[in-house]
């Protein structure tokens, strides 16, 4: 111990073990628990080596106090000459650790007191700089964890980018199901013709109409609006779709279709979802409209002059909020050349960059001017219309559309 | 879509100002749930003031249906008043207000409260 460890050196280089030197390594230079409780260790005798010097010049100190900061001194001294020796064995090169500034600054605070017994606290007081070196260290460290977090998170965001991908991929294929479950053609009935449209505001959307082919070549016709858009909106639009369909074949009266499906959908309605219902059911021989309404906007009847009006009758609560209400059903005989337009709230309450809505009367406008034509080209005409209004502004809600013209050839 | 609460007297008033529609939904939703569902304060009515309310969507009916229904529950009287011309229509012709209490004014609402009856 007494010995120089620069003498002891040369020949240590060659016969220290490999378990040695790593457990030398693990303590003064590793990261784990050990290393950082022997940083600690080292660094609170630092302190207090610096702090004894302070102590002493205290006068009339106890002879017991002035034994104890000798017997500290002593202790001091041998745990920095254990952590001296450890550095130099785990150091790839000995000699280079000794002749390194914090090499020197770590003997010079040792040497003293083996050469000559001399107080050397002071210079002890140089160690301190070695909080500048920790200091360092720990940005360095810093550093490497920012690098190591970069790098973790550009892989995460390619991963991210790639769930994103498969997920819009398979909104895709749902967004086409959906498309592709609403019937494409107006059932063929002379004298009828028909257009239908819907336009998801998000991948899938919660609109739909549909076209029910009933006995007695009559025609049922559907548009709703599910609360919401979206995924749910767009479950809830299949299951609310699909239970019509069935009872409509059932119940030849709309109001009691709606009242019976309403019933059925309050049963299976986790996510208190609701839909607005227009349901109808033309006689293309007779042109006699049975209809009843679930929450839903009146259609629009255009008449072959030009004139358009709103279908009127009471609307009943919407399906799905609360079981067991009835639906009036009414009844309106169409004239020869009359157009039925049916809608949702997405034409009508779609807002420009100003947030005006497009509002009922450019809808009653675009079907007194252009509603003469074919039901395709008036859909065609309204969706543009609405586009053209929309501007900038993002389309917020789902559109549906369906136009039916009776009496014509 | 901004919203404040404020009791008075024995009512408590939401108001909500702005467009409750799709995007404004879910948080009108959580702040009425923490409202209405806590069951910590036995609130002895809550009304909806809508005079601030320029435009409801159907998510934003819902999002009402929903705190109606936890009022229900929690038996606190529930209702809407001062809705502006526009959301009555949308309230009427949805046919909430057949099962939704919807007031004049405050003072209707207040009325119908000191009732005990929505």
């Amino acid at each position: 111990m007494a010995a120089s460890p620069i003498l002891l050196q040369p020949r240590l280089a060659g016969r220290i073990g490999t378990r040695t030197r790593a457990f030398a390594q693990m303590l003064v230079e590793g990261r784990g628990p050990y290393a950082r409780a022997f940083e600690s260790l080292i660094l609170a005798l630092i302190v207090l080596s610096v702090a004894s010097i302070g102590l002493e010049s205290i006068p009339g100190l106890p002879g017991w106090a002035i034994h104890a900061l000798r017997v500290s001194e002593i202790v001091i001294v041998a745990v920095f000459t254990f952590e001296y020796l450890l550095r130099i064995i785990a150091a790839r090169n000995g000699f280079a650790f000794i002749f390194s500034y914090q090499g020197l600054v770590d003997l010079l605070a040792i040497a003293p007191f083996y050469l000559i017994g001399f107080d050397a606290r002071w210079l002890r007081a140089l160690r301190l700089l070695r909080l500048l070196r920790i200091l360092k260290l720990q940005t360095h460290v810093l550093e490497r964890v920012v690098e190591q977090r970069t790098r973790e998170l550009a892989e995460k965001n390619a991963a991210l980018e790639k769930a994103q991908a498969q997920l819009k991929a398979e909104l895709e294929v749902a967004r086409s199901l959906q498309l592709a479950i609403l019937p494409a053609a107006f059932p063929v009935r002379s004298g009828c013709q028909g257009a239908a449209r819907m336009i998801p505001a998000t991948t899938m959307g919660g609109d739909f109409y549909d076209y029910i082919e009933l006995p007695d070549a009559r025609v049922g016709l559907v548009i709703a609006d599910v609360s919401g858009h979206g995924v749910p909106a767009a479950f809830f639009m299949a299951v609310a779709r699909t239970n019509l369909r069935e009872l409509a074949v059932r119940h030849v009266d709309p109001g009691e279709c709606l009242a019976q499906t309403n019933d059925a959908l309050c049963a299976q309605n986790p996510l208190d979802l609701f839909v607005t219902v227009f349901y109808c059911i033309l006689d293309p021989k007779t042109g006699v409209l049975h209809y009843a309404n679930a929450g839903h906007n009146l259609p629009y009847v255009r008449r072959a002059a030009g004139p358009v009006e709103s279908l009127d009758g009471a609307a009943g609560l919407v399906l799905g909020a609360m079981p067991r209400v009835g639906y009036p059903t009414h009844t309106l005989q169409l004239l020869r050349g009359d157009r039925l337009v049916l809608y949702t709230d997405g034409v009508t309450e779609a807002f420009n960059p100003s947030h005006e809505l497009y509002g009922a009367h450019r809808l009653v406008d675009e079907v007194r001017v252009h509603g003469g034509g074919t039901p395709g080209a008036l859909i065609e005409r309204i969706c543009q219309s609405v586009t053209d209004f929309a501007g900038s502004e993002p389309q917020s809600d789902d559109i549906a559309l369906t136009v039916v013209t009776w009496g014509e050839p | 879509m901004k919203l404040r609460i404020e009791t008075l007297a024995e009512v408590t008033y939401v108001i909500p100002e702005g467009r409750l529609d799709f995007d404004a939904a879910p948080d009108f939703q959580e702040a009425m749930e923490r409202l209405l569902g806590g069951g910590t304060t036995q609130l002895p009515a809550v009304i909806i003031d809508g005079a601030g309310l320029e435009y409801a969507s159907s998510a934003g009916l819902r999002a009402i249906l929903l705190a109606a229904r936890a009022a229900q529950r929690a038996g606190i009287l529930f209702g809407l008043c001062a809705l502006q011309p526009a959301v009555r229509e949308v309230f009427d012709l949805s046919g909430f207000s057949r099962i939704i209490a919807v007031h004049a004014d405050r003072a209707t609402a207040l009325a119908r409260a000191r009732q005990g009856r929505p």
